[in-house]
């Protein structure tokens, strides 16, 4: 029984790296047919998957057209999980608001960040592009976030990231959430400059980054 | 010698007295707000009016800025005249696509050809021939936004690039549709006078394709585009191309452009050991040019020149904010800088 489970791990998680969503939702189906622990599924199956995907864009072994293909098998394996998911465990996740900031439209970085981020078990809510700095305080404010994560490509927008961060006291939120930022032209002096609490330089460090803001690390 | 002289005699590979200094124009935006003001030429309305257009672009080469004339100042104006919805921006932020006229890569048959007759296409044509009136010794470059960058100004970039996986033989006919595009545009701005070709491609980057797909989906339609035009060019054919290109350097051994651009990531130094057969241009960080010292882009100006770059210009597109007294001065180093290595 067990060695029948952990076939079916090994084949989610290589379900992701093979970019074979169909392959993904399959073997998803029999996981859950065979009534093992979907909360696994995630994170020992797809997101394994998708953190060895993360390593072989790190290797410079697959590229953004690989990375993409990988996330939609994870997220048509996830949409098979998740309705047998319990609530519980919904519950723990740490909110994260993620977008791109007001100016820019480049967001493939961003979903990356995101698909990680959900494979660290964050619940993240996307604002998506052109996203005025306001929204994301507003944003994380509703929603009780615990981190900002902010993008941009692009060196003239990149003062909207700044100006997301002097926002916070007049929301509440100063000390109580965290912000990191990413992308092209963001450096880690940069981050520091604006006072933010992190920098990340691709999708899966940003995850790794995210998680260790929210341990207190 | 005259600065179209220059930059001919460079791109030839032949000796000159000092490296050019230029911004090629499009996606590599040439214009600042000091010379939107001093001109009274300025965004948005310059980016569909030929004659604010010609006059800021000229405007930045008449206040010691780059040594040459570069139009438009985005690069929304081919995926504009195919279908994209654009937002021309404000005074200081460029025009950028709004809206897909693509929501699936099966409907690229519906993508319009770029019409020359109306426009902002039209516009640009205009502001070339406006500028050639101007009849001055200086590079009037032809900008093309390459054509995986169309591509993804066309539809939701993700479905792009993963069809190139799951579908290569759509993204190759959108590809060679784009391409015939921007060759006749192309060669309609070089009839009007234009004497420098320039390709810009952000999004068709080694580092985001990595060398296969790189080889398969950008070089060829790259090189489609030098081979098609290189003969009305008169100074000569010049790639930009974003991103680390540290994994394709072989790749970019085949493509037939005279020079290599290149931003502020790629080290200078590799790509003139890795590519000693191409003239390697770049690479002044846009960041710095908007917020350093004029002393250290003087330096980050002639490191770039040390690292061996035969012609100088910014990692990107310059921010519109970005102070004149910065570019000024990295003209200057380009002035006192001897090819030897020397500087005076």
């Amino acid at each position: 029984m067990v060695d029948a489970k952990e076939a079916l791990l090994r084949d989610l998680s290589d379900s992701i790296v093979e970019m074979d969503e169909e392959k993904a939702v399959k073997t998803a189906r029999i996981y859950i047919e065979h009534n093992y622990e979907p909360y696994e599924a995630i994170a020992s199956g797809l997101a394994h998957g998708m953190g060895r995907a993360g390593k072989l864009y790190e290797e410079e072994e697959y590229y953004i057209p690989e990375l993409l293909m990988c996330s939609d098998a994870l997220y048509s394996g996830m949409d098979v999980i998740k309705p047998h998911l319990s609530k519980t465990v919904g519950e723990e996740k740490h909110k994260a608001v993620i977008g791109v900031v007001e100016g820019d439209t480049h967001d493939i970085g961003k979903n990356l960040v995101k698909i990680m981020m959900e494979t660290e078990n964050f619940d993240v809510v996307d604002l998506g592009r052109d996203v005025p700095p306001v929204e994301f305080v507003k944003t994380a404010k509703e929603i009780g976030a615990s981190i900002i994560a902010l993008s941009t490509l692009m060196t003239t927008t990149m003062d909207g990231m700044e100006q997301v961060i002097k926002l916070l006291p007049e929301y509440g939120l100063e000390g109580k959430v965290k912000v990191m930022v990413g992308g092209g032209p963001i450096s880690l002096s940069y981050a520091k400059k604006i006072g933010a609490d992190g920098y990340a330089q691709d999708a899966l460090k940003a995850a790794r980054l995210a998680r260790s803001l929210v341990q207190g690390g | 010698m005259t600065p179209k002289e220059r930059l001919k005699l460079t791109l030839a590979k032949k000796s000159v007295d000092r490296p050019p200094f230029i911004c090629l124009g499009g996606m590599m935006n040439t214009a600042v707000e000091e010379v939107m003001d001093i001109t009274e030429n300025k965004w948005p309305e310059a980016h569909s009016n030929a004659e604010l257009m010609a006059g800021l672009a000229a405007g930045i080469y008449e206040q010691g800025g780059f040594e040459n004339f570069g139009v438009p100042f985005c690069m929304t104006v081919e995926a504009e005249a195919m279908g994209a919805k654009v937002f021309l921006g404000t005074k200081i932020n460029e025009p950028r696509v709004t809206s897909y006229p693509l929501q699936s890569m099966k409907d690229w048959m519906k993508l319009k050809r770029i019409n020359p007759e109306g426009g902002r296409v039209k516009v640009v044509l205009d502001a070339i021939k406006i500028l050639r009136n101007k009849n001055l010794q200086v590079p009037l470059v032809a900008n093309l936004v390459g054509p995986i960058s169309v591509a993804t100004s066309l539809i939701e970039p993700t479905m792009f690039y993963k069809d190139m996986h799951k579908n290569p033989q759509i993204v190759h006919k959108m590809m060679t549709f784009i391409t015939e595009n921007l060759i006749s545009f192309g060669k309609t701005q070089l009839e009007a006078g234009a004497n420098v070709l320039a390709v810009s491609e952000p999004s068709g980057t080694g580092e985001i394709l990595g060398p296969v797909l790189f080889r398969e989906f950008s070089t060829p339609y790259l090189n489609k585009i030098v081979e098609a035009l290189r003969d009305y060019a008169e100074i000569g054919t010049i790639i930009h191309i974003c991103g680390r290109l540290k994994n394709v350097y072989r790749e970019l051994e085949d493509i037939k452009s005279d020079a290599i651009s290149v931003d502020g990531i790629t080290s200078i130094k590799k790509m003139v050991k890795n590519l000693p057969g191409k003239i390697i241009m770049g690479n002044i960080s846009t960041f710095a040019l908007e917020y350093e010292s004029p002393m250290r882009v003087k330096n980050m100006a002639e490191n770039c020149l040390l690292d061996g770059a035969k012609i100088l210009a910014p990692a990107c597109g310059i921010g519109p904010r970005t102070p004149l007294v910065n570019i000024q001065i990295a003209l200057e180093a380009a002035k006192k800088y001897e090819l030897n290595g020397v500087q005076r």
